[in-house]
């Protein structure tokens, strides 16, 4: 998912002095009986608007982690440039973004274990009958969205091309998406999930050009990094672990996603 | 683009029409107030009314609605959504009407003042009399020029989650990929909106306008 706003990380410096930890949020979730999640509500098939309903694989995902729990889920819908100063501000206690999972993000946030993979693979309009595999973005003008992991390896994945693909930066999948309807450019770069639902979302605009490319990455449930946290996002991997072992995991991925992934047993594992 | 995805829109733009209407009366009365200040004499209330405007005009209101979203919190004051949006909204449109205020009231003729004040009226009698009835024409325009200036910076509102008519159409384009249709819909709602407004600013001054005989 994209960083939006350098204003809003401007804030986010500001929160971090003043934000009130609390000594043991799990114990406080517990006793709440009410575990509150913040999204986007914009990032189809994870977590999306469908007539007015939330839902997606995260809706499904933590109601299931929720019941595991003995918690209630309480979602907090705010645009992405408010999600992350919204758990560091404790306004939620996880991020059901997700986001991929990196060794630089890991810095800054802990991570659930990987909940699906997130490889990067391209969108094309479905007119395009020039682009039938990556390498075919050659010379070409394609996009990613800002501060996302998918426009980082696109980045590299372009240089590698004879003559390498020019890259622009979007504020988002949205603006991405409607310049390449627009045909400014070619292609534009997101996670294999939120790619596939795209293509399926508008057959007729949109196509999804395979294979995926780059490092193999995962998408990760995002938590605070203070040890208030801790106990909280080791129950949540504990769940989302039991939901791996007796298939719930995978019937949810078939629902969402049309397949399963094998995924690392640890985020730390699956960071690139 | 289905009726369905339309009266979702139509609904959100119900929540739009709501806050910034309550904003811009909120707006209107802090501003009066936040005005008297900044035309007094009294030094304090001139200065508090000064740094007031000059901090709800220079912050830009996106960081306004942070700063009420996650700071008052962190200072032990709880907030919701719905009352940090108004909040922000209100407190920042008030900044900006205060000044169009001021303006209305510099710009009534000095020789209207000192000729209330030949014919012996009270300090009272001349505003209610000469000053604020003149001011109010003449700042009627430039305040609802801010009016419809904050029902559309009332797109920003949903940084802090409150869902309202831009918010909901960037819901509605991404998961139906079709920005376009929603996208149109939406302005079109904005323009009924700003009509609606614009066409109340024109019916008050018609009736407040000065009939020579």
């Amino acid at each position: 998912m994209n960083r939006r706003g350098l204003l809003c990380a401007a804030v986010i410096g500001l929160f971090a002095l003043s934000h009130t930890a609390s000594a043991d949020v799990l114990a406080e979730v517990k006793k709440a009986a009410v575990l509150k999640v913040g999204t986007e509500t914009q990032f189809a098939p994870f977590d999306y608007i469908d007539s007015g309903e939330h839902v997606g694989f995260n809706v499904d995902l933590f109601a299931a982690v929720g019941k595991e729990m003995g918690v209630q889920i309480q979602w907090v819908a705010l645009p992405w440039a408010g999600v992350l100063p919204g758990l560091e501000a404790a306004k939620f206690d996880i991020v059901a973004g997700p986001a991929i999972i990196t060794k630089e993000r890991l810095e800054r946030y802990t991570f659930s274990v990987p909940i699906a993979e997130g490889t990067v693979a391209l969108n094309k309009r479905a007119s395009d009958t020039a682009i039938k595999k990556p390498e075919d973005i050659a010379g070409k003008a394609v996009g990613g969205g800002r501060g996302s992991n998918q426009l980082a390896q696109l980045k590299t994945f372009a240089a590698t091309l004879t003559p390498p693909a020019t890259v622009r930066e979007y504020v988002g999948a949205d603006e991405g998406m409607a310049d390449l309807a627009a045909g400014r450019i070619v292609a534009y770069s997101a996670s294999l999930p939120n790619a596939a639902a795209a293509a399926k979302a508008r057959p007729d605009m949109f196509g999804l050009v395979l294979p995926a490319f780059g490092s193999k990455a995962y998408f990760g449930y995002v938590g605070r990094k203070d040890e208030a946290s801790a106990s909280l996002m080791q129950a949540v991997n504990d769940a989302i672990d039991k939901l791996k072992k007796d298939g719930r995991m995978a019937a949810l991925q078939q629902k969402w996603f049309g397949t399963t992934f094998d995924m690392p047993a640890m985020a730390a594992a699956s960071a690139i | 683009m289905t009726w369905k995805l339309f009266f979702l829109l139509v609904q959100a733009a119900g929540s739009t029409a709501l806050i910034s209407l309550a904003a811009i009366a909120i707006g209107v009365c802090v501003g009066v107030v936040v005005c008297a200040g900044a035309l007094a004499r009294n030094r304090l209330l001139n200065g508090l009314s000064r740094l007031y405007i000059s901090f709800f005009r220079g912050v830009p209101l996106l960081v306004q609605l942070m700063l009420f979203y996650y700071l008052l919190p962190a200072l032990g004051v709880e907030v919701s959504s719905l009352s940090a949006a108004l909040l922000a909204l209100s407190l920042c449109t008030a900044a900006y009407q205060a000044e169009n205020l001021r303006g209305g009231f510099l710009a009534v003729p000095r020789s209207l003042i000192e000729a209330a004040d030949m014919v012996g009226m009270t300090a009272a009698q001349r505003f209610r009399r000469i000053e604020a009835p003149i001011a109010v024409r003449l700042m009627l325009p430039s305040m609802m020029n801010e009016a419809i200036a904050i029902l559309h910076a009332s797109a920003l509102i949903s940084v802090v989650g409150v869902i309202e008519v831009t918010r909901m159409a960037q819901n509605l384009s991404s998961s139906t990929f079709r920005p376009l249709p929603i996208y149109a819909a939406a302005g079109l709602l904005y323009l009924i909106m700003t009509g609606v407004l614009a066409g109340a600013g024109l019916l008050a001054e018609r009736r407040l306008r000065v009939r020579l005989s």
